[in-house]
């Protein structure tokens, strides 16, 4: 065990930052053009990916002509800690780098590789994962989308909900049911569908605090017409692809949620003082308790993610990984509560107080946003679920 | 940050947990509970071992090992709730003499531990607090000698522990002295667990002479190496919690793939399920943060203070989960003194409150961060 890198990974690290002076989109760029959902590609982000891509920073493990630069698992991850740091997002079309990209690289062929996946790489293209349905959420193997085998098409009636950025997507990774006949974890497949193909109907989802805000929505397919040639691998073997792709998206994202947990809790203990000096000295001591317990979930988080890292790293099994969905999205919650309690007669208010003019947000309008990882990509719940049978090896109920 | 073992560190845990599975047995445990077996034979064989020597430096005659290496003993003496001398010597003792003490008495006293000759404890808390601020324990120099007069609680082997780092107060500050054990009245405390005995002390004008002054109250840089000591006295018991609490977490899940009910094991029920789960991540949780304030505390990091509150809390937050919850889904069965659970649900309440449990250790956090500033100094 040891609290810091070597001295290469240091020096990756470093050749990293100097790179993210010279080209990272800057605070006012980002903020002239937001991005209004995960598969919005304003100006600046594909000018960035594309920068990123060229000069092999946007997937820095992979090779050069994927538009990385063959880094090992430690420099990736420093490479996640640096982009933080600095305020930069990686991506703006998370779905399309982290789980689509990779999965066309696994099961595609060259010309879905050539025309999806190196799109997305450079910035042209997004897109959106259409996974869930209104009967199959967690139970995701229940999916009933209907992809009728025509021959050199298929005709894909059915609807998908709660697809992250289906409005700004160009195509959607979608996942259908082309055998009702096989049992139904052997009957789906994946198809390459244009989001603007006749017959595929979008309605944004407004969200409960922020209706303005719509990255959700639903999709509607009404005999939509495919060609064979965007199947994704083999005709039925979709279900890999939907292990696969989690897989992809859980190898980094742990880093993620320890970054967001403890820039939320940095918060949380930097405006601590000021509000508990106009408390109550007793009420200031039990809220001051709940704050440090945060702290603790924090370092918590931090510890056990690197300490996940770490065995991976080895190639050893790591358990902790499972844990962290779980341990990040849930303390971030509870966080956000402490946060919203804080300021007595202000716990509703959407507009932050005036002490955190600049956060752009409150502790209330957070909290409710942190249901969305507590909720998507398996619910707390299904965490659980998996944590059990998979790592403890309790028996399936 | 690299928070996985190394191979060495591996290796030595996997020794000392295969030595201790000979030596240190349930049936060793249970006679200490049912008074039919003592200590003597355990802290033999562990002095033959050299485990006393692990963590002395080399030029005291130890291994010269750390406290990421001590911390994974001490986990592993938690881990089969192992009785006797050896975790109060090793993390309480020998970490408080180092630092306090100028080099000379240092390594007398250190020298002595190596070898296995010496058995001894730390005496800090007074009236249920262990923040060093609290200590009352009165100093008082007499010509060479200095004469020290108070009361200290919840001394771990405080009655059978040969030398004892007293911490007292002067006029002009703290300081540490070593007390033999014989010079001291010590009250055992009838508590729950056997294998941790506490004792409460009493000091009546006891003399101390210059030559087990470890360091004269008032002295340049006693609060910062007495927070040094008590930071890692303090991750050891959370690390022997730590492991305790595995234990608990192992036993009952595989009781939980055993017994069947309604003609299926009960661990396939969800609602048992989930409860294991958020024990196995407070057990986790926990390991990670002592191996985080182990680092930190042997690279002298500037959070020390904070990770090792930190590690604390949260192998409070465990013991309260593990102990309740392997109780309960054990059932009847772990209600009994036949079963061995008890032994392990005693071992980490006991470990709890020494050093401060959970909510003193998250006060130390709220100075150490700034987050309020009601009250006294730090611990």
């Amino acid at each position: 065990m040891r609290l810091t890198f070597g001295d290469e990974v240091e020096a990756f690290r470093q050749e990293f930052r100097a790179w993210l002076a010279e080209n990272a989109p800057t605070a006012e760029e980002m903020a002239a053009e937001p991005a209004l959902g995960s598969a919005h590609l304003p100006g600046w982000a594909r000018s960035w990916t594309r920068r990123m891509f060229d000069d092999g920073w946007l997937v820095p493990g992979w090779p050069p002509e994927r538009g990385g630069r063959n880094a090992g698992s430690v420099e990736t991850l420093v490479y996640l800690e640096e982009l933080a740091r600095a305020g930069i997002p990686r991506t703006t079309n998370p779905q399309g780098l982290g789980i689509i990209v990779p999965s066309l690289f696994d099961y595609g062929d060259e010309a879905q590789t050539r025309d999806f996946a190196m799109p997305i790489l450079r910035g042209e293209v997004s897109a959106c994962l259409g996974m869930s349905e209104p009967g199959a959420g967690s139970d995701l193997a229940s999916l009933s989308t209907r992809a009728v085998d025509h021959g050199d098409h298929f005709v894909v009636n059915g609807q998908k909900v709660w697809t992250s950025g289906a409005r700004f997507a160009d195509f959607c990774f979608l996942f259908c049911r082309t055998d009702v006949d096989l049992p139904k974890h052997k009957g789906i497949s994946v198809l390459l569908v244009d989001v603007d193909t006749p017959g595929i109907t979008v309605r944004p989802l407004a969200e409960i605090v922020h209706p303005e805000r719509a990255d959700l929505s639903e999709v509607f397919f009404d005999d939509v017409v495919v060609s064979r040639e965007r199947l994704v691998g083999e005709l039925n073997n979709g279900w890999a692809m939907a292990n696969g792709s989690l897989a992809h998206e859980r190898s980094m994202v742990w880093l993620r949620g320890v970054l967001e947990l403890e820039e939320a809790i940095g918060r949380l203990v930097a405006e601590a003082p000021d509000q508990l000096a106009r408390m109550d000295p007793v009420a200031a001591a039990v809220v001051a308790d709940r704050i440090v317990d945060s702290y603790v979930d924090g370092l918590a988080a931090r510890a056990l993610g690197y300490r996940g890292f770490a065995k991976y790293v080895r190639g050893g099994s790591a358990p902790e990984q499972a844990l962290m969905k779980a341990l990040c999205s849930e303390s971030h919650r509870r966080a956000c509560l402490v946060g919203s309690e804080l300021v007595a007669d202000q716990g509703a208010d959407m507009a932050p107080a005036d002490h955190l003019r600049g956060q752009g947000c409150s502790w209330i309008d957070e909290y409710f946003g942190t249901f969305g990882a507590t909720i998507s990509a398996g619910s707390s719940e299904i965490q659980r679920n998996i944590i059990a049978e998979k790592v403890l090896g309790l028996p399936r109920g | 940050m690299d928070l996985d073992l190394s191979e060495d560190e591996a290796d030595l845990r996997d020794n000392v947990r295969t030595v201790l599975a000979g030596i240190c047995p349930p049936a060793l445990v249970r006679g200490i509970h049912e008074g039919t077996a003592d200590t003597g034979d355990l802290w033999g064989r562990m002095v033959e071992l050299g485990w006393p020597a692990l963590a002395v430096a080399e030029r005291h005659g130890g291994l010269g090992l750390g406290v990421v290496e001590q911390v994974l003993v001490a986990e592993e003496l938690g881990r089969v709730v192992a009785p006797g001398p050896l975790l109060a010597t090793t993390t309480q003792f020998a970490p408080a003499v180092r630092e306090l003490g100028d080099d000379a008495v240092a390594a007398r006293f250190l020298a002595r531990v190596a070898a296995g000759e010496l058995t001894g404890t730390l005496a800090l808390a007074e009236d249920g607090r262990w923040e060093a601020g609290a200590v009352a324990t009165t100093a008082r120099p007499d010509g060479e000698d200095w004469v020290l007069d108070g009361t200290k609680c919840a001394v771990l082997d405080g009655a059978s522990a040969e030398e004892i780092v007293v911490i007292a107060r002067g006029s002009e500050g703290l300081g540490a002295f070593v007390v033999a054990g014989t010079e001291i009245e010590a009250a055992p405390r009838l508590g729950l667990d056997p294998t941790l005995p506490l004792a409460d002390l009493r000091l009546d004008e006891v003399r101390v002479r210059t030559d087990r002054v470890l360091v004269a109250p008032g002295s340049k840089g006693v609060d910062e190496a007495l927070a040094r000591a008590i930071e890692e006295a303090t991750v050891a018991v959370a690390a022997s919690t730590v492991g305790t609490c595995r234990m608990i977490f192992e036993t009952t899940l595989e009781y939980l793939k055993v017994r069947e009910q309604y003609g299926r094991p009960i661990g396939s029920f969800q609602a048992l399920k989930h409860r294991m789960v958020d024990a196995y991540l407070l057990v986790e949780r926990a390991t990670a943060l002592v191996y985080y304030a182990a680092l930190a505390i042997a690279e002298d990091t500037a959070d020390r203070a904070v990770a090792a509150a930190a590690a604390k809390a949260a192998a409070g937050d465990c013991q309260r989960l593990l102990a309740q919850e392997g109780l309960q889904l054990h059932g009847g069965i772990g209600f009994t003194w036949e079963n061995d659970l008890h032994f392990y649900l005693k071992r980490a309440k006991a470990g709890d409150a020494l050093f401060g449990g959970a909510v003193v250790q998250r006060s130390v956090m709220a100075r150490e961060l700034g987050i309020v500033t009601i009250g006294g100094g730090r611990a």
